[in-house]
């Protein structure tokens, strides 16, 4: 008989077929056909195949047994990809989660990891409030101190670059969330460690839509628009107690101060409206499939003039060849993406300019905008600017042209159907282009010509890699065994040039080029012994140009093994589990993403206009040789992964726990080098080491399915930390590296890395409280006892990462009606208010080198603080959240020619958090200048023709 | 696919291997070296910084010299909030002070490029670059030169840190520990540094503007010399004569208009016949936010017009204590020129150093020629004003200095000189002094009223023991009226960043 795919009518080979309670079995040919002897009445064959549903027929005699099989649609042998190959969940050994559209988050989104925020354990996301803007993403929460913490992000088998794209707000953008068929997050090293010199901080393998075989034209126009407004602002003085506090503190000048009463705030931001349009057309036909799809997106920022559009075509097309041998897919996504960016220094100065001043003024010469000026024509340099003018006297535009393509083989070898061989070519270019301008007339130009500022950029990641697979059922040793071997090789190429007016003159700056390149050679083995143990190893062995070479090439390895219990026979009637699963995994990663590419080798570079010295009458260039280090090399991540995928019921409740420990080791970081000893006086060498630990747990429950009414739930909660266990090549205790610079005159610091701290930790002077509980300014706790408050005196004390952090969502069918709301928290954090600290006290509004003043922060009504405190852990506040991410309701229409679904969805609604600030959801842990977040509202129509 | 692995740069940078193909290229370093004075990195005024662990603008090595030099005195205090500023003026700063660490960074930056510069420059690496003899000779002028500013920067780090790191040319570059050297150990050094240059370095006045000489190696002997006794013990007054005598008889003049020394056009206006080794700067090629840029701006607030200055703006920071303000008669209208000082609008007491109005300002510096006429930048932030280092005066008051030390030449002399100044001072004798009033007191207010910001006044209450232990000024130990200090704090500590790093190290005595 033959076995073919019911949804496609493809001949299936590879296909196991056994009788029941025999080892008499088969497997079907290339071209699904199959040839089975000895078999009697009444047995039973068990038809089986890797992401298709297992199949019993009790045989009846007939000469000739024709089977189609369904495509798995049980969550348990769904196809996971895995890179460079693929499993199923109920195989895998790795710490190895799939999110698809069905769990995706619903709202007007542009930046694809919005799709999945808050709904895998062990992996934050942290949204930008930028139109457009990206999100900071974390697996596992990052290990490294200065080298890039980002995971590695595959698209269609292309690695993104890991430091992004020039000039473009999120390098994500690129790939249309609607266009999204899945995330898979590789969490452990037994997942990850297939990519090795940049897998440490996790992989996410985005696969996009393509056309069906056999399925008829299908249209769909997809509409989201969207109304959002900031969700907070800075709480800051009004006119009339900014007008008090300047008129009673000495020295000062009311004279300066204005009689309007302005809320800056107000002023600068808007109601911000997007739409975002898709229309898609799709088609498959026997051997080929097109998939073809237009985006067109618009956003506007709640900062006025801040804007993003994007035009984007996406389009997939595959044909199979030589009877389903061969099969070419082909995936090109086009992106033009316009922006107009806003000058975001008028947040901060919005906070800080004088409230008693009006936005304009008749007869300004700055464009008739207020501005503090030492004549009518000059403004004084040092004052606050018009926040306003900031925002509408800037012209900043840029357009990014990019495309990302790639073209895979995926061939069966016709004589031997078990080994296939997969090639994939990829590309990834984009192209900026972008002017700025301030007119003379704009306070904050001091120039006196227009200012001008043109940049171009270039970057272009390519792609070339191959790999075997072999797979068969040996019967012989009940086992199933998957081979892959490949080879990769990649290059990034970045250029930028720009130019720019500096002292009335148009001046240009030497382009810069900069290529990179990596080489790998990677293996995997997967073996299935009896449906029950499962061992996996593979070894990836990288090269890269961005080290000497003794130490350019290095091997990541790694080993997992899993055990199906459930699959033991006294399992086999327990009413309570319907699976269970052991998985322990370990391996090692690299990390090698730093930002000089030439970090091991001796540069010169020459010195740019301006830089330049008198020697006589002449003025002479200079050049320069770079610090560098010849011994640099990756950075190594082991990773010990143990974990248990469970279901119960039926598997009407699933569910996996992990837990992983981390040890980072010759850590790449930005440290003090040993004075004398090189050319700079921080340099990026591989110096000490981090441990993480952590713990998660994700579940998935059906508390309600009923034909009309379901009710799903998931759940993940994360516990994590990390700690800095070594950090210089002495043993000095004490040591540390302050970090985390803070608003409020230049070099200071309110973190630091030391030995035995989490590396966002806070490092700060205890305050002394007077009996009502307010802070006395100046006072704080003697910590060394030496009677007078010194740096010694200061101490680490919390810190920016939370401890645990969790999402919940809830997502409930009543017939065509819909309904899914998504919390997410974060417990245990910490944010030093910068913006009360900063601008809290008297003197940073009154004490100013030119004659005006500045506003305060409200919260120097509560402290009455006449100078700064900044380094007062008064200002370390407590950021637990709980936030309501998004809540959609849905309801759908069939109709004869068109199904009709229209959806409403609020995002970001409120948030449940004890902090003072704007925003307690800040990664650096440092709350300044914080462009606020939107809180909006999306109404969402789609037709499926 | 594995060649595409070895990759070098492709756009204007070069490896060490290939850049010195172009002979150009052995100037442009040196010009590096000097720049490591003026500029803070590879792009004006800011952008491609050298050192990357301070605000650029703050790391520039004439900016922080300053800083150390007279902020910690009774000449300068500052207003600003920045990082641990004001502990330089209160002497309440701990090995964490991340101005003293950049400054010790800074000084170890030149230190590293001038031996990497030599490296590149030895005979075999020229031999192997086929280099004509026409350039070698060249190329043995600024080795000399080299050797100079390295020895000046050794100089800062043994007046500044006493014990610093120490590393030559015979040491790599990497990220190994070099080993901390003795004071006295490094004042032997320097002094044969200069001593095996002062043959090979162009003669005195023999130089291109900008450029070291004869005189510039003189004037570093007399300054190391002078300060022996503190840096070793042992005094050396009469070495003193000898070189403080080379640098007046090699043909300098007093510039008769002192204000003249401190203008836009000092490189031209005269100024350049007193100045021996001046850091320069230019409102459009040798831009930063440190260097003169800063002292201009920083010290213009209050009723001070910017455009008096050849500026746009003022940073409304620096200012004097009124100590320093005494050292003048009638300062708010003095017969002495020197004074140059801005009272209008200002306390002259300061009871809030964050207040610009307390303590008199300073107008000394100034971004104008002499015709008042503003300095090249059309935006007016930066100035071309040249940084004075080592000028004659310096050398006359250190000659007055040791022949009262007892270092031998002639009283007379010395007098005549201390007069030169006066009377250029008073325009005219009324100033002048007599004989019996040319005491150490005398020398060390009249070096306070000639050389106050030129970054010489920590060295000298040093010299005198008026730095720590003796001497009060406003704020001085963090108190209004100023209180003493231990003396430990005549050297500044090794920065615990690195301490942390580099095992070799020992904390200097009291830190």
């Amino acid at each position: 008989g033959s076995v073919t795919e019911s949804a496609t009518g493809l001949p299936i080979p590879g296909v196991n077929i056994i009788i029941k309670g025999t080892t008499n079995g088969t497997t079907t040919d290339f071209d699904g056909n199959y040839t089975l002897n000895n078999v009697s009445n009444s047995d039973v064959l068990v038809f089986s195949f890797l992401g298709f549903t297992t199949k019993e027929i009790a045989y009846q005699g007939q000469n000739t047994l024709n089977i189609q099989m369904d495509e798995s649609q049980a969550a348990l042998e769904e196809v996971v990809l895995i890179g460079y190959g693929s499993t199923s969940k109920q195989d895998a050994t790795g710490a190895v989660e799939k999110i698809d559209q069905e769990k995706f988050n619903q709202g007007a989104v542009i930046s694809p990891e919005q799709l999945i925020s808050g709904k895998s354990a062990g992996v934050r996301i942290t949204a930008g409030s930028e139109p457009g803007g990206g999100s900071e993403i974390r697996i596992r929460g990052g290990s490294s101190l200065s080298a890039n913490n980002s995971p590695l992000i595959v698209v269609d088998g292309i690695p993104l670059d890991q430091r992004g794209v020039q000039g473009v707000r999120s390098q994500l953008n690129a790939i249309n969330p609607n266009e999204i068929e899945d995330f898979v997050i590789l969490k452990d090293a037994a997942a990850t460690s297939i990519y090795g010199s940049r897998a440490s901080n996790g992989v996410i393998l985005i696969t996009t839509k393509k056309g069906n075989l056999g399925s008829d034209f299908a249209m769909t126009y997809d509409l989201k628009a969207s109304v959002g407004e900031v969700a907070g602002k800075v709480d800051v003085l009004n006119a009339a107690e900014f007008r008090n506090i300047v008129e009673n503190t000495p020295g000062t000048d009311p004279s300066l101060l204005g009689d309007a009463d302005t809320d800056w705030q107000d002023k600068i931001y808007q109601t911000a409206v997007g739409a975002i349009h898709n229309i898609t057309a799709q088609q498959g036909f026997e051997n080929f499939t097109y998939r073809v799809n237009l985006n067109h997106t618009d956003q506007q920022g709640v900062l006025k003039t801040d804007l993003y559009e994007r035009n984007a075509l996406n389009l997939t097309l595959t044909q199979n060849l030589f009877d389903n041998n061969l099969k070419i897919t082909l995936n090109s996504k086009g992106i033009l993406d316009k922006n107009h960016y806003a000058d975001q220094g008028a947040i901060g100065a919005a906070v800080a300019f004088d409230p008693t001043q009006n936005v304009y003024e008749p007869g300004s010469y700055f464009d008739g905008f207020f501005e503090f000026k030492t004549s009518p024509t000059q403004q004084q340099q040092q004052a606050t600017r018009n926040p306003v003018a900031l925002l509408l006297q800037r012209k900043n535009n840029s357009t990014s042209k990019r495309n990302i393509s790639n073209i895979n083989f995926d061939y069966r070898f016709s004589f031997l159907p078990e080994l296939k061989f997969n090639l994939n070519a990829g590309i990834d270019y984009a192209e900026l282009e972008g002017h700025e301008t301030r007119p003379v007339t704009s306070a904050a130009n001091n120039q006196d010509v227009d200012f001008e500022n043109n940049y171009y950029g270039l970057n272009r990641n390519t792609l070339l890699d191959f790999f075997f697979n072999y797979k068969k059922d040996v019967e012989a040793i009940n086992t199933n065994v998957d081979l892959t071997a490949g080879h990769s090789f990649q290059e990034y190429f970045i250029s930028s040039n720009s130019n720019y007016t500096q002292s009335n003159e148009l001046v240009f700056p030497f382009p810069v080029k900069d290529r990179n390149s990596l080489e790998s050679y990677f293996a995997r083995a997967s073996f299935d012994i009896a449906d029950k143990y499962l061992i996996s190893a593979s070894y990836r062995y990288d090269g890269s140009s961005r080290f000497n070479k003794d130490n350019r090439w290095s091997g990541f390895p790694s080993v997992s093994i899993g055990w199906k219990i459930m699959n033991e026979s006294f399992m086999e009637n327990s009413g309570v589990f319907s699976n269970l699963k052991l998985r322990a995994g370990y391996g090692v990663t690299g990390n090698q993403e730093i930002a000089s590419n030439y970090g091991y080798l001796g540069v010169y570079s020459p010195s740019l206009n301006g830089a330049n010295v008198q020697f006589g009458n002449n003025f002479i260039g200079t050049l320069r040789p770079e610090e560098f280090d010849e011994n640099l090399k990756w950075e190594e991540l082991q990773t010990y992964n143990a974990g248990l995928d469970f279901g119960f019921f039926q598997n009407r409740l699933t569910g996996s726990v992990d837990a992983y420990y981390r040890q980072t080791q010759d850590l790449l970081a930005t440290v003090p080098v040993p004075a004398g000893a090189n050319l700079s006086d921080l340099l990026t060498t591989n110096v000490g080491e981090t441990v993480s630990r952590g713990i998660e747990v994700g579940l998935d429950a059906a508390i309600i399915e009923k034909e009309d009414f379901n009710w799903n739930v998931n759940y993940n909660i994360t516990f994590q930390d990390l700690e800095v266990t070594k950090l210089s090549l002495g043993n000095d205790p004490n040591y540390f590296i302050p970090q985390g610079g803070i608003s409020g005159g230049v070099g200071n610091n309110i973190q630091l890395w030391k030995k035995g701290f989490d590396p966002s930790t806070f490092f700060v002077y205890r305050q002394v409280y007077n009996e009502a509980g307010q802070p006395i300014e100046g006072a704080y706790v003697d910590v060394n006892g030496d009677n007078q408050i010194t740096e010694a005196d200061k101490q680490a004390y919390k810190k920016g990462t939370p401890d645990f952090y969790m999402g919940l969502t809830n997502t409930l069918n009543y017939k065509n009606l819909d309904l899914s709301f998504t919390f997410r928290g974060n417990f245990g954090n910490y944010v030093y208010n910068n913006t009360q600290s900063g601008n809290g006290f008297v003197g940073a509004g009154t004490v100013t080198p030119q004659d005006y003043y500045s506003n305060l922060n409200a919260n120097v009504l509560e402290t009455n603080f006449q100078e700064n405190q900044l380094f007062s852990d008064y200002y370390v506040q407590r950021a637990d959240f709980v936030r309501l991410d998004n809540v959609s309701i849905g309801y759908l229409i069939p109709g004869e020619k068109v199904d009709f679904r229209a959806s409403l969805t609020g995002t970001n609604l409120f948030t449940i958090t004890d902090y003072d600030g704007l925003d307690p959801e800040i990664s650096s842990g440092i709350d300044n200048n914080f462009y606020p977040r939107i809180k909006n509202v999306v109404l969402g129509l789609n037709f499926a023709f | 696919c594995q060649d595409d692995l070895e990759l070098s740069p492709e756009d204007s940078r070069q490896t060490s291997a290939s850049v010195f193909d172009n002979p150009e290229s052995y100037q442009l370093f040196l010009a590096k070296l000097y720049a490591g004075f003026s500029l803070s990195g590879q792009q004006g005024p800011a952008g491609q910084p050298d050192l990357a662990g301070l605000d650029e603008g703050f790391s520039s090595y004439m900016r922080l010299y300053f800083m150390m030099q007279e902020l910690t005195t009774d000449e300068a205090v500052i207003g600003w909030n920045d990082g641990t500023i004001k502990d330089l003026h209160s002497q309440n700063w701990t090995s964490g002070n991340e101005f003293i660490r950049t400054i010790y960074s800074r000084i170890m930056y030149e230190v590293a490029l001038t031996n990497e510069f030599l490296r590149q420059t030895e005979e075999a690496a020229l031999d192997a670059r086929g280099v004509d003899s026409e350039l070698k000779a060249t190329i043995t002028e600024y080795r000399a030169e080299a050797k100079f500013l390295r020895a000046l920067s050794y100089y800062h780090a043994l007046d500044m840190f006493g014990n610093p790191p120490f590393v030559t040319e015979e040491d790599p570059i990497g990220a190994f520990l070099p080993e901390q050297i003795q004071r006295s150990d490094l004042f032997s050094y320097i002094e044969s540094e200069l001593l095996s240059i002062e043959g090979e370095i162009a003669a005195a006045r023999s130089n291109q503007y900008g450029r070291a000489d004869q005189a510039a190696v003189w004037m570093l002997l007399s300054k190391l010399y002078i300060n022996a006794e503190v840096y070793t013990g042992t005094p050396r007054y009469s070495d003193v004569i000898t070189y403080t005598s080379k640098v007046i008889d090699a043909g300098y003049t007093i510039t008769p208009d002192y204000q003249k020394l401190f203008l836009a056009d000092n490189d031209v206006n005269g100024a350049q016949d007193e100045v021996i080794f001046p850091i320069t700067f230019d409102g459009l090629e040798t831009q930063s936010y440190g260097g003169m840029t800063f002292i201009i701006h920083a010290a213009i607030g209050g009723t001070m017009v910017p455009e008096d200055f050849g500026v746009s703006s003022g940073w409304a920071g620096l200012r004097t204590t009124q100590q320093f303000v005494d050292n003048f008669p009638n300062p708010e209208d003095s017969e002495d020129s020197r004074a140059l000082l801005h009272s209008d609008g200002q306390n002259k007491v300061i009871n809030n150093i964050s207040t610009f109005t307390d303590g008199y300002a300073v107008a000394k510096y100034k971004n104008v020629d002499v015709n008042g006429t503003a300095g090249k930048d059309p935006t007016g932030d930066f100035p071309d004003t040249d940084f004075p280092m080592f000028r004659l005066a310096d050398a006359y008051l250190m000659y007055a200095e040791a022949v009262l030390r007892g270092g031998g030449g002639s009283t007379s002399q010395a007098l005549t000189y201390v007069n030169e100044l006066r009377e250029r001072a008073y325009d005219g004798t009324s100033g002048n002094i007599s004989s019996s009033a040319l005491t150490l007191d005398f020398i060390l207010k009249e070096r306070a009223r000639e050389l106050y910001w030129e970054a010489h006044r920590r060295t000298d209450l040093i010299r005198f023991n008026q730095f720590t232990e003796n001497g009060i000024w406003a704020f001085k130990g963090g108190v209004p009226q100023g209180s003493t200090t231990q003396s430990y704090r005549n050297i500044f500590p090794i920065p615990s960043s690195d301490l942390g790093v580099n095992t070799n190290l020992t904390q200097n005595t009291g830190y």
